[in-house]
């Protein structure tokens, strides 16, 4: 199962190390908020509703996510980059961070094949860490300060705090959707000067215009279902089930519209 | 117990639980040297980081700044550490506050989020364990997953599914202040598309916050 230096019972064990302090400092907060929750009044149900729901939210992200395992496997292993998108690390940052890291030891592979020496696996490691342990750093020093600005903010006009507050909200959520409007994606320049599209479903097209609105019309159904009907268990779930629903959509349109859902307008 | 000195022990446990993270996150390369018998190149390490670093390093500042006020104090110490904050861990809070319909900026607030992202990180790290380990024992079952599956489309678009429900609950009740920042972003990407997420972000959050604060004004909303 793990035979080569990259993956063998160290690493393992590392990764078991690593991953294990992770979960027990995410169990111990939530083991607070729960008790203190519980002290102010939050019910049982918006607090059992809180863990359904983003357990359920977080399984299809998450597989996402070990597939970003796979793609860095080749190269690295299994074990260092289960590491790394377990902890601190992201599907934006991890990649770029292991080809700069390889390609800066000479190797011009990038990725794509396996490392076999070992100076260059630590010369790796190195700088995918080095590269993303700076808000641990920062954190410790500002978050103190930023959230005292925010209640500050929030104890003087709540009005207006809770209109800035959705707003803060709306423009993370316009961030994602402008990307899926007219986000550009990857293109190759050929001799000839035209410029082809070398990856379906980078750039804003067919298919990201597909996932928002599938997904923005089963979660309005979702809603006015929960209206009419006051379903209190459909409440909980219906992100995470219209954003599955989504992805099925997306699965049919490119598989049985494959024309169709290559249709870029920005690469 | 009263909200201060929950939010003081907050601080207290987030702050000595990140900088234990640092060190343990600062041993895993130490630990590989060791157990290999290596040093690293560090001319090449600093060649490395210094390509990623230009980007990620202003990147990480605007997000701590960014993200710290809307994931609350506990949320950000978990995300902070346990990482995928854009596409899992902060889509995770907004569906948590948007569920259990508490200000976000209230006690109550601090504490969904706290629950949610805790659960979040816990699950991800349960899925993405056992994915490692069928990846392992099976390597066929990596074709499931591939770029040619049938279902590598969805798995493309996954940050657009879940944006796109987490919009469908945003606009419906605050569709005025929507609208400004969606065709910002969009006019934005036009002339240039390839922006990073962490800076898109940003700019998305200033263009929202502009908005809002002139329709108030306005007494628009």
């Amino acid at each position: 199962m793990f035979s080569d230096f990259k993956s063998d019972g160290f690493m393992l064990c590392i990764a078991l190390l690593i991953i294990g302090f992770v979960v027990c400092q995410s169990l111990f907060f939530v083991i607070r908020a729960i008790k203190r929750a519980k002290q102010i009044g939050i019910t049982n149900t918006q607090i059992k509703s809180s863990i359904t729901s983003s357990a359920m939210f977080s399984i299809a992200p998450a597989i996402g996510i070990a597939m970003t395992v796979l793609v860095l496997s080749v190269a690295l292993g299994n074990i260092l980059p289960w590491i790394r998108l377990s902890v601190l690390g992201s599907i934006t940052y991890e990649v770029p961070a292991a080809e700069a890291a390889i390609e800066a030891s000479g190797l011009t592979t990038g990725i794509s094949s396996a490392i076999t020496d070992p100076t260059v696996f630590a010369t790796t490691a190195w700088v995918m860490t080095l590269g993303s342990i700076l808000p641990l750093i920062l954190i410790p020093l500002f978050l103190k300060k930023i959230q005292s600005k925010v209640s500050g903010a929030a104890k003087k006009n709540s009005k207006w705090t809770e209109t800035m507050s959705a707003a803060a909200f709306i423009g993370l959520i316009a961030a994602f959707l402008g990307r899926g409007i007219s986000g550009l994606g990857e293109a190759e320049v050929l001799e000839s000067g035209e410029i082809v599209n070398v990856s379906i479903g980078d750039g804003a097209g067919v298919l990201s215009l597909t996932a928002i609105v599938s997904s923005v019309v089963y979660m309005v159904i979702f809603v006015m279902i929960n209206k009419k009907l006051n379903f209190k268990w459909l409440e909980a779930i219906a992100m995470p089930l219209s954003m599955i629903l989504a992805m099925l959509t997306v699965v049919m349109v490119s598989n049985f519209f494959p024309d169709f859902a290559a249709i870029e307008w920005r690469y | 117990m009263t909200t201060e000195s929950y939010m003081k022990s907050t601080y207290r446990y987030g702050n000595a639980s990140c900088i234990l993270a640092l060190i343990f996150f600062l041993m895993l390369p130490v630990a590989i040297c060791a157990h290999l018998n290596v040093s690293p190149d560090w001319s090449n390490v600093l060649k490395g980081l210094g390509s990623i670093a230009i980007i990620f390093y202003p990147t990480a500042v605007i997000e701590v700044v960014a993200y710290a006020p809307l994931l609350g104090a506990g949320g950000t110490y978990l995300c902070f550490v346990s990482g995928n904050i854009t596409n899992l861990k902060m889509p995770c809070a907004l569906n948590a506050m948007e569920n259990s319909d508490v200000d976000s900026n209230s006690e109550e607030g601090e504490l969904i989020k706290t629950i949610a992202i805790g659960t979040s990180a816990i699950t991800t790290t349960i899925v993405i364990a056992l994915f490692v380990l069928a990846f392992s024992l099976n390597p066929s079952f990596s074709e499931v997953f591939s770029d040619t599956s049938p279902l590598a489309p969805a798995f493309d678009q996954l940050t657009y599914t879940i944006f796109g429900a987490i919009a469908a609950t945003y606009f419906v009740k605050h569709w005025k202040i929507s609208i400004f920042p969606i065709a910002a972003v969009s006019l934005l990407l036009v002339f240039a598309g390839t922006i990073e997420i962490g800076v898109l972000i940003f700019v998305g959050v200033v263009f929202s916050l502009i908005g809002a604060q002139i329709m108030y004004k306005l007494k628009l909303v």
